[in-house]
């Protein structure tokens, strides 16, 4: 195949994971010729494999907004609150 | 002095009453009487107390109608007015509520009607939670229990999403100013793909903010879709009744919010083994079907070995078509030389005979008729010839 393999940081966990349940179903559909067949699994395989890297390498991620009572808290409480997060 | 019609005075009352503030929105304590129900599903009573009596009107759809009945004591509310057709002086109540329960109660009752009126808990209006939510945003308040568990249920679950947080008081009097606050912020981020609203189990007064108009319209006004998670199980605030889903718990709203990361892994696994079962299977059927293909076209070959064999029974039988013509030809002439050498003279002559020649003709003497007595002739015996003369006839 001609295609660069996109690059995983470019694909989301979405993305990933709906084009491996399309390919799937590609696949199972049947009617391909060989070498398409052989494409789909290739990529079926890289599409699995992105989806378990996310999934493994992924960190829950937290930002705080900004709000008004946000501000007071941070003012009134200033330490305390830090630690209450973690 | 001016004279007035009757209906002059009746539009004025009208007019007067409707300008009232305290007689436009007020709550009325009586007991039902007169009670009938019109076949267009109004309500038509009497309120009264010891000592007065106010006609009642509760339009189709009222709100609790239900408890109306002879007799009860009920709380009304609605507004007062004149039926100038009549010019009797009436109360078009809303909204009936039983005797007996609180103000915060009925002011509850109250917001209800108005925003299901307007059509804030229209099903139809409630949106689709995303199956894979990238940023979520979560308003509660920073130091209770329920941030703690909505984070680590997240990490747990689903650890790809980010959890933008906006906290705010969840009770008391700066509550509701705070979680309108807080959808603001939601609604200034452009990529948001849901809000969790939440807070743990309080009293009716706890969790009152949660069932305040200004919340309730900030809801409504979410971009993004809003799951609601405010006090127990059987706590049902308005922001539930407005949210696009409902959560019983907080922990129960962090786990509708996204999808499970073990499940996601297990299905992940189950298509990986999917997709190679099915190339090896399909790479089987292909070979299997190449045999078979190979098979049926080794049976439509050429027979080679058949056509040597052929050929070569051809080229002996061939052989043995000119050895018996040659064989055929040989005895033929060995019959030929047999009847050739029958018909060699020196054989004759081997056998005794002779050839008689005239000597000056050379003609062969085959009758008596050709000498006479003197004639010379040549005899040829078999081995050499001599001369001899005729004697006599």
């Amino acid at each position: 195949m001609s295609n660069e393999e996109p690059k995983n940081e470019e694909i989301t966990f979405e993305e990933a994971y709906t084009s491996l349940e399309e390919t799937v179903r590609a696949l199972e559909e049947g009617g391909l010729s060989l070498a398409e067949a052989t494409r789909l699994f290739e990529e079926g395989t890289r599409l699995a494999r992105i989806c378990n890297e996310l999934l493994s390498a992924a960190e829950l991620r937290i930002t705080r907004l900004q709000t008004a009572y946000g501000e007071q808290m941070r003012l009134l409480t200033g330490e305390r609150e830090q630690d209450a997060e973690d | 002095m001016p004279v007035y019609a009757v209906s002059q005075i009746t539009r004025y009352l009208k007019d007067s009453l409707e300008a009232d503030s305290l007689l436009n929105d007020l709550w009325m304590r009586g007991e039902v009487s007169n009670l009938t129900r019109s076949a267009a599903g109004h309500y038509y009573f009497t309120l009264k107390d010891a000592t007065s009596q106010v006609r009642c009107v509760m339009f189709r759809p009222g709100y609790g109608g239900e408890h109306l009945a002879e007799g009860a004591a009920v709380i009304a509310h609605g507004r007062i007015s004149i039926y100038e057709v009549r010019g009797d002086l009436q109360l078009i109540a809303d909204l009936a509520q039983p005797e007996g329960v609180g103000e915060l109660h009925l002011e509850l009752e109250r917001l209800k009607m108005k925003l299901e009126a307007e059509g804030l808990f229209q099903v139809s209006r409630k949106r689709p939670l995303p199956d894979f939510p990238k940023r979520i945003g979560v308003a509660t308040s920073p130091t209770g229990a329920v941030w703690h568990d909505i984070q680590n249920i997240l990490r747990r679950r689903y650890p790809l999403v980010e959890l933008a947080f906006a906290p705010t008081p969840v009770q008391g009097d700066t509550a509701a100013a705070g979680i309108v606050d807080a959808f603001d912020a939601f609604n200034a981020e452009d990529d948001l793909d849901l809000v969790i609203l939440a807070r743990g189990g309080g009293s009716l007064e706890d969790l009152w903010p949660f069932n305040e108009e200004p919340v309730a319209r900030a809801i409504y006004a979410s971009r993004a879709p809003v799951i609601s998670a405010v006090g127990h199980e059987t706590d049902y605030t308005i922001a539930d009744m407005v949210a696009d889903c409902r959560a019983p718990t907080p922990s129960a709203a962090a786990e509708l919010a996204a999808p499970d990361m073990d499940e996601l892994l297990e299905r992940i696994h189950y298509h990986q083994r999917g997709i190679y079962q099915w190339i090896s299977g399909d790479l089987s059927d292909r070979s299997r079907d190449l045999d078979q293909t190979y098979r049926q076209l080794e049976r439509h070959a050429p027979d080679v070995p058949s056509w040597r064999q052929r050929i070569d029974d051809l080229s002996q039988g061939n052989a043995r078509a000119l050895d018996s013509y040659l064989n055929l030809r040989g005895e033929r002439l060995s019959a030929l030389e047999s009847r050739m050498a029958s018909l060699n003279p020196a054989g004759v002559l081997a056998r005794g005979y002779a050839v008689v020649q005239r000597q000056d003709s050379r003609e062969p003497v085959t009758s008596v008729e050709q000498v006479s007595p003197g004639d010379d002739l040549d005899i040829t015996v078999a081995g050499g010839g001599f001369p001899a003369r005729v004697t006599s006839p």
